[in-house]
């Protein structure tokens, strides 16, 4: 697995040879290689070489952060093939839909993973807040990423109620229906915040395409900014570790 | 640091960095403990000892737990999306209000208070609150420590806050029926003495 040239069989020197240039150290055989595997894979290099035993037991982060992430990647991808069939528009979303359960093949369970998936983060994300808040994990330094942390929920939640009016149904747009009503009652800028985000005075086209924008583009993008940070600081500041 | 990773020194992700002179680096023999990765590393793993905190190498220690915890939630997201199919109602007919008409389910503690407070209470003042509260939260508990014992206070709050939050999600998702009102027939089994509407 190392890019030494292997002898005889060209073949596998070739092949080797481009492994080599990928992944430039082997599996992990001892303490040094699993170091400079961590430090050279642009993926692995999220983690920091090594961590605090007790930080990585299960029962201590009980995973939640990260099977968030895990989730926001999923979301992601299913939400890529949605996108092949959706038409953000109100004469043919409902139809796209009913397409994708009944006549694209694998169309119901992307959906329905896309959509068990996004409550799913919802509560991982509420769970994961939870654990940090139990654990004081937010106390200096790390004041400032659980300040990210908040906008995270944010953007999860934004994120979940702007794809709930996509499928163009009776649930969706009388449950931004009501949401949005939420939005008008703030003094003075409520009904034009109202109106911005809806593009309108109902839940119609025009708050379907913001929707959709947001929800596919805006959102994600700036959700995957703020995990960015989150991540980066939280390899700076290393995990809180055991009581 | 300089014992077993001398090339990584500054890189190890821990917060402060120990001057390499100050860090007595133990390199300890231990029996590599079960379930830490695939049999792959280092056999047997060198624990250092630093300010009393063993660590691990990440990879594959901690990538490999990662990587188990993600394929039991999709392998279980699978399961639900092959068993459970997600809602798909009419098409939408603004002519036609739904009654309860509710807010998707983790907004439904918003949709509580507003019947109860309001509007700029519940609607604007109070989530606006929350947000500002929790982004002060690191700022205002100012008790260095954070051991359970020692953090009374904070930690009953926030567990009012977290209580009051499930019961509001799960009494609107449960027990509020027609026009958000009380629905007796889930609560009580059957529709009890409702005044007249
Ligand atoms: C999209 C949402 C989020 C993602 C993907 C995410 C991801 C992560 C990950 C992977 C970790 C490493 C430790 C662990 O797995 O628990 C972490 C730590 C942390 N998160 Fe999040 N997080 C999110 C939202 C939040 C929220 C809502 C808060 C709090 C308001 C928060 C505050 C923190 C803090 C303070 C740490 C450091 C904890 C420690 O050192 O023990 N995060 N996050």
């Amino acid at each position: 697995m190392s890019s030494k040239p292997t002898e005889g069989n060209p073949l596998r020197a070739f092949a080797s040879q481009i492994w080599g240039s990928i992944f430039r150290h082997g599996l992990p055989t001892t303490d040094k290689v699993a170091a400079r595997t961590a430090l050279t894979n642009f993926f692995l290099h999220v983690h920091p070489v090594r961590v605090k035993k007790s930080a990585i037991r299960v029962s201590y982060t009980l995973c939640l952060g990260g099977l968030s992430f895990f989730l926001f990647i999923l979301l992601t991808i299913s939400g890529l093939f949605l996108m092949f069939y959706y038409i953000p528009s109100v004469d043919q979303a409902y139809q796209n839909i009913k397409d994708l359960q009944f006549v694209a093949t694998f169309g119901l369970v992307i959906r329905n993973l896309h959509r068990w998936a996004a409550h799913g983060m919802v509560i991982t994300v509420w769970l994961h807040m939870a654990r940090v808040f139990y654990q004081g994990a937010y106390k200096p330094p790390r004041e400032f990423n659980w300040a990210i942390g908040t906008f995270l929920l944010l953007i999860t939640l934004l994120l979940s109620f702007s794809g709930y009016l996509l499928p163009w149904d009776q649930l969706a747009v009388w449950a931004i229906t009501v949401g949005t009503n939420m939005a008008k009652y703030a003094p003075i800028a409520g009904p034009y915040t109202r109106y911005l985000l809806l593009g309108g005075r109902n839940v119609g086209q025009g708050a379907l395409i913001r929707f959709y924008v947001l929800h596919v583009v805006a959102l994600p993008l700036i959700g995957f900014i703020l995990m960015v940070i989150h991540f980066w600081r939280v390899r700076k500041d290393g995990f809180t570790g055991g009581l | 640091m300089a014992t077993v990773v001398g090339d990584t020194s500054g890189d190890t992700g821990e917060g402060e960095a120990v001057p390499v002179a100050r860090t007595a680096s133990v390199a300890v023999r231990t029996p590599r403990p079960r379930g830490t990765g695939p049999e792959l590393a280092s056999m047997p793993l060198v624990v250092r000892r630093r300010e009393e905190e063993e660590t691990v190498v990440t990879f594959p220690a901690l990538v490999w737990k990662e990587f188990l915890a993600g394929l039991a939630m999709f392998i279980f997201l699978l399961g639900v999306s092959i068993q459970v199919n997600a809602p798909l109602l009419q098409r939408a007919n603004t002519a036609i209000t739904p009654n309860p008409a509710k807010a998707p389910w983790y907004f439904l503690g918003l949709q509580e208070l507003l019947e109860r407070f309001p509007p700029v209470m519940a609607g604007v003042a109070f989530p606006s609150f929350v947000i500002i509260f929790m982004l002060l939260t690191p700022y205002l508990d100012r008790n260095p420590s954070r051991r359970p014992q020692d953090r009374k206070v904070a930690i009953g709050l926030f567990t009012i806050y977290l209580c009051l939050a499930v019961s509001f999600v799960v009494i609107g998702v449960f027990f509020r029926g027609l026009a958000f009102n009380w629905d007796w027939t889930r609560i009580l089994g059957h529709p009890g003495i409702t005044p007249p509407v």
